[in-house]
């Protein structure tokens, strides 16, 4: 009975994409909210989120946002392109969910989302790079100047840190000689993480992770004293959360990624080949949550340290230096791949 | 003659001013309902993300503080144009009284200046405080808003002790002050000179040597020396730009003749200059705050008010002045008398000069008021220095100069 119901969870369409991908970015996007906001009170010299729930240090106040924002008035202005202004933000939630089922949390063949596993990275970042589209999409259609201004920025922001993102992510691929991500994991195994054999590559895709979600200090689109909410302006209510969510659950997502190809996947832990559900596939895939949640954190603490930078800024500190870092990393990578 | 052209022209014929809009460039509209334009309005026009005209849209918050001080009595004036700077309300209204010291033919006693001086340097503090966190906040630094925010409290709290509320001191009267400092008060300050002097550097390893401000703030907004003089520009945005200007210094009121205490000055004009200038201001005013303390602590039996008024007291306010320090005022303050003639006066406020023109026709009354504030002055640079940066550049503009609408509205 049990045996069933966990055979039943740990169906894939069902564990993977539902479970870790939806639920995971979530659950990730409260935990990494409520942290940051703890975190940033910790460095600004005061409590934050406190009296809604004080043992579980306001925790639930991050909770009690999200049901605002679900049970608000969702307003649709007149003057906007109506459908796509709604399906936008929805399809772009639905998509940067995607990358999840193109790559495998365990070894075990029987527990992969997809039957083949051998263009898994690139399928992953393949997907990953249509959100922000989406949300260019969401500026033009709302009909605003400060939401059109914002989606230029997001356009722009786009064509800096897309080649960043593919190339330092491939060059892992470039060290295994292999696009599937079973490789790049257990090539990996038990401890020559990539983070520490090509620590370039690893910092081209962190950087490039926090200009794609718009995080501090890349956090352009959405400046609220120039831009009000960037391309979100226009939406209130649900879609709006769905909007302002997004960024965190992209920025989940991405580090799943980047915890299957940098931080040793499901590392120290294998699966036996014979595991059942809990060991097999549950333990794993939590191991690689773990992980990309830690990243989330990282990202999330430098809203207290830093500023934002400028458009142009940001621009060309991404071609100038992170493009020649990512490069570097692809390079090493390849020298990696030939003498390892 | 186009269709666009011959109607530009009628209109001009008919007298009025017609300003053709480019088709190029792309109307904003920033405030005065946006997260980042405070009560005032920009219209900009941009040509891709570079500023090509930015026109400030003032008045929004314009409450005739001037028109109403002419309906009220002498000493009512006080609590309604310390309103206009709330959060820097010692420095607006000492020049004020000053003036109306001056028709009056009245000195303040000097314990009266240096608990102004006091008062004036601790708003001083708290107001640079106050637009460092909300010039923090512009940037995306919500840890120098929060810091900015909660630094102030000390010096907000304090002079809650000295005067018995936060913002709105009503503290001057003509010839003195309204109470007189507790006894505990010197303890106080120095224990938070001493904090601030501890807080000050911390401020400069998060915010002033952060790579990003750092990026943001360098070589923006630059204003020449000769272009600040051009455009009259007053308070920290000028000594930013390498002038030495500075009321205290060139034109002492009060009893800063007898303090020691630096003008900072900045050569390099940009906004980084601007926020230096701030956070040097804001060590020097410690140092005159602890001179001032030293004074008062040895002349603490000398009563707030001149010597001549205090004899004049009946014994119930003087008892009221012994057992709580407080300046009971005696009726006859209301209905005031003020010689008739013209006074001004000027005081070097915490976003730069302020200016007083007060007119008396013998009445219970003033007859004219006439206030010129530094953040009226410094708005101009918004129109002049903006045209030529990006859209990302504004709220860095406006932060460095420190615009408080209400104050240049009045």
């Amino acid at each position: 009975m049990i045996g069933t119901l966990l055979e039943i969870i740990a169906y894939p369409a069902l564990w993977q994409v539902l479970i870790i991908g939806l639920v995971g970015s979530l659950v990730t996007a409260v935990v990494a909210i409520w942290f940051e906001r703890k975190a940033a009170a910790r460095v600004q010299r005061r409590i934050g989120p406190y009296w809604a729930s004080p043992r579980l240090g306001g925790f639930i106040n991050i909770i009690a946002d999200m049901i605002r924002y679900v049970t608000q008035e969702v307003i649709i202005p007149r003057t906007v392109d109506r459908w796509p202004y709604l399906l936008a933000p929805v399809s772009a939630l639905v998509i940067s969910i995607m990358p999840v089922a193109f790559v495998a949390m365990t070894p075990i063949e029987r527990y992969w989302p997809v039957a083949s596993m051998e263009y898994s990275v690139l399928f992953a970042l393949a997907f990953s790079t249509v959100p922000p589209l989406l949300a260019v999409v969401a500026g033009w259609a709302s009909n605003n100047k400060f939401a059109i201004i914002g989606s230029l920025r997001e356009s722009y922001v786009i064509t800096a840190y897309e080649l960043i993102a593919v190339i330092s992510i491939l060059s892992v691929s470039a060290t295994v000689f292999s696009f599937n991500i079973v490789e790049i994991v257990e090539a990996q195994s038990p401890l020559k993480w990539f983070i520490f054999l090509n620590p370039l590559a690893f910092l081209a895709a962190y950087l490039a992770v926090l200009m794609s979600t718009s995080a501090f200090p890349f956090e352009i689109p959405e400046s609220e004293h120039e831009v009000v909410a960037g391309p979100y302006t226009e939406y209130s209510g649900i879609l709006y959360a769905i909007n302002m969510g997004g960024g965190y659950i992209r920025r989940f997502i991405y580090s799943l990624l980047l915890a299957l190809a940098f931080l040793g996947g499901w590392a120290p832990y294998t699966p036996p080949a014979d595991a059942g559900p809990v060991l097999g596939v549950i333990v794993p895939s939590l191991i690689v949550a773990a992980k990309a949640l830690f990243l989330v954190l990282t990202m999330s603490f430098l809203r207290a340290v830093y500023g934002r930078y400028r458009l142009d800024q940001a621009l060309d500190s991404a071609w100038r230096l992170v493009l020649p870092i990512s490069l570097l990393g692809l390079g090493w990578g390849i020298v990696l791949g030939l003498f390892l | 003659m186009s269709v666009r052209e011959s109607t530009i022209a009628e209109l001009r014929a008919k007298g009025i001013e017609v300003r053709p809009l480019e088709k190029e460039t792309y109307e904003v509209f920033v405030g005065p309902q946006h997260p980042g334009s405070g009560h005032m309005r920009f219209i900009l026009r941009l040509d891709g993300d570079i500023i090509v005209e930015a026109d400030p849209d003032i008045g929004y918050v314009h409450r005739t503080m001037e028109k109403l001080s002419e309906g009220r009595e002498w000493i009512k004036v006080t609590p309604l144009i310390e309103r206009t700077t709330i959060i820097d309300a010692c420095n607006i209204t000492l020049p004020y009284i000053n003036a109306v010291e001056k028709l009056m033919d009245k000195m303040p006693s000097p314990k009266a200046s240096y608990l102004r001086v006091l008062l004036c340097e601790m708003n001083r503090i708290a107001s640079h405080l106050y637009g460092f966190g909300i010039f923090g906040v512009f940037l995306g630094h919500s840890t120098a808003y929060m810091w900015g925010f909660g630094d102030r409290e000390v010096f907000v709290e304090l002079a809650e002790i000295l005067t018995g509320t936060r913002l709105t001191y009503t503290y001057h009267i003509p010839g003195g002050v309204r109470r007189d400092m507790p006894q505990d008060f010197p303890d106080m300050v120095r224990r938070a000179v001493r904090y601030m002097r501890k807080r000050a550097p911390e401020y400069e390893k998060i915010f002033l040597y952060n790579p990003v401000i750092v990026s943001r703030l360098k070589d923006v907004g630059v204003m020449s020396k000769n272009r600040a003089a051009e455009l009259g520009v007053v308070g920290p945005t000028l000594r930013g730009s390498g002038i030495r200007y500075d009321v205290r210094y060139n034109e002492p009121y009060e009893v800063y003749d007898e303090l020691e205490f630096e003008v900072p000055v900045f050569e390099e004009g940009d906004a980084l200059a601007r926020t230096w200038v701030r956070i040097e201001e804001i060590k020097q005013s410690l140092n005159i705050i602890e001179q001032a303390i030293d004074w008062l602590e040895k002349h603490k039996s000398e009563p707030a008010i001149p010597k001549e008024d205090y004899e004049k007291l009946p014994k119930l306010h003087k008892d009221v002045y012994a057992s709580e320090g407080r300046v009971k005022l005696l009726p006859a303050h209301i209905s005031m008398k003020i010689p008739p003639g013209k006074a001004v006066a000027r005081v070097e406020a915490a976003r730069g000069e302020i200016f007083y023109y007060v007119e008396s026709d013998g009445g219970t009354m003033p007859y004219r008021v006439r206030v010129v504030t530094p953040s009226a002055r410094n708005v101009i640079v918004f129109k002049h220095v903006l045209p030529g940066h990006k859209f990302m550049d504004l709220p860095t503009i406006y932060g460095t100069i420190d615009y408080f609408a209400p104050e240049a509205d009045r």
